[in-house]
């Protein structure tokens, strides 16, 4: 008898579990379709800054610090982007085991990595285990907005930017999810600066060269000065560049959510089946045992009288 | 597309985080980082960085369309113009009388 109130109280603990986990999932696949939205929203801006990237490459030779920095300061800086909420499966653990091996790799080659953290759930893996964060931000993980990737991106091109002897960083890394499709998302590692633009110049572009260059795409004319040009748009490109992994990666957390809960939906259902195909077994055997035990008595008064 | 007069020109204004306006224009006001700029179709080809302020732009029509921006960029070729800031909206939309 105790077995089957055991079996009932877990039966109905499991169900309120399925519940959870099923609004959980329907919650995953309503912000999916927000987030297609804003990725989609974003690209007109991210194209915009990238064909005028495209533009300067393909005139200058870039010698601004962002796009060329000197080698010999060890500092790196890598931020890794996670989520603010479990419930997605592998999703965080996956980039702090892809940044772990980041990191070991580049003290590997004598680097200083230094780590920036955004999403609770990876801050609160680095603090418990009392490491070194540089930075940490919370907050909107599955739905970042522009205000965030500025946040960050002027953080890390502050840093960026600093001299080396004090605490500047030479290089600067992602970890984030790209998105490839509903139940496939990759880790990946981006090295973001210095910026290594693919222009369709594939040599090291040099003076001779330029007029080729030239002739290919339309000749412009920068305004108030080519540098002046590049100190204004390399930081919007890197910012757009790190708004694009923030949305990338919100979109990869989404989904693997509404996967793992998915799942977690399915298991729970199949417990509750499995539940309750053991509470009826014993719930019958009680029976049939009472009546055994009945019908038995019975015979034994029976034969007594005759 | 291609065959049709070159008296307008492309105008396609986006911010980070959504598209804010793109059609058709015969000129195009834009805060300049020296002071305002003007473009007209067939300008030459330009990338100029923008500080906070008005793009008005002025459709085939005489309509008149204001964007108030923040800082950003723009960059024109083949008769087109493209607008890139990292905020912007719509503010005012009125038709002149000329």
């Amino acid at each position: 008898m105790g077995s089957q109130l055991a079996l009932k109280s877990r039966i109905r603990s499991t169900e309120s579990l399925e519940k959870i986990f099923n609004a959980q999932e329907m919650i995953a696949s309503s912000h999916i379709a927000k987030a297609r939205d804003v990725a989609l929203n974003a690209k007109p801006y991210t194209d915009a800054i990238f064909d005028a990237v495209q533009a300067l490459v393909a005139h200058t030779h870039i010698t601004h610090p962002i796009a060329v920095k000197d080698e010999n300061n060890p500092r790196v800086a890598v931020l890794a982007l996670t989520s603010d909420r479990g419930m997605a499966g592998p999703y965080t653990s996956s980039i702090i085991r892809e940044t772990e091996t980041l990191l070991a790799r580049l003290e590997g080659e004598g680097k200083k990595p230094e780590l920036f953290v955004y999403g609770r759930r990876g801050s609160t893996y680095y603090k418990y285990r009392n490491r070194d964060v540089v930075a940490t931000w919370e907050g909107d993980t599955d739905q970042p907005g522009v205000e965030i990737a500025e946040t960050i991106s002027n953080t890390l091109m502050d840093a960026y930017m600093k001299p080396a002897d004090q605490g500047g960083v030479s290089e600067l890394y992602i970890v984030y999810t790209e998105f490839i499709n509903m139940v496939v998302q990759k880790v990946r590692v981006l090295r973001m600066l210095p910026v290594e633009i693919v222009g369709n110049t594939a040599s090291v572009p040099d003076p001779d060269q330029e007029v080729d260059t030239a002739n290919m795409s339309p000749l412009y004319a920068f305004e108030p000065s080519l540098d002046e040009v590049l100190d204004a748009i390399l930081p919007k490109y890197i910012q757009s560049r790190i708004h694009e992994c923030l949305l990338t990666a919100a979109a990869s957390e989404t989904a693997s959510r509404q996967n793992a809960m998915h799942t977690a939906t399915d298991n729970a259902r199949n417990l509750i089946d499995t539940l309750t195909r053991k509470l009826n077994a014993s719930r019958q055997a009680s029976i049939t045992q009472e009546l055994t035990e009945i019908i038995g008595s019975a015979d034994a008064l029976n034969t007594k009288e005759e | 597309m291609a065959g049709s007069d070159k008296t307008t020109m492309q105008v396609n204004i986006v911010a980070a985080d959504h598209p804010v306006w793109h059609g058709e224009a015969k000129s195009v006001t834009i805060p300049a980082y020296e002071g305002g700029m003007g473009i007209l179709p067939n300008h030459e080809p330009v990338l100029t960085v923008i500080k906070q302020g008005t793009v008005t732009v002025v459709e085939p029509d005489d309509d008149r369309h204001m964007f108030e921006v923040t800082d950003g960029f723009i960059s024109f070729d083949s008769n087109k113009l493209t607008v890139a800031v990292e905020r912007g909206r719509d503010v005012q939309y009125s038709t002149t009388e000329q």
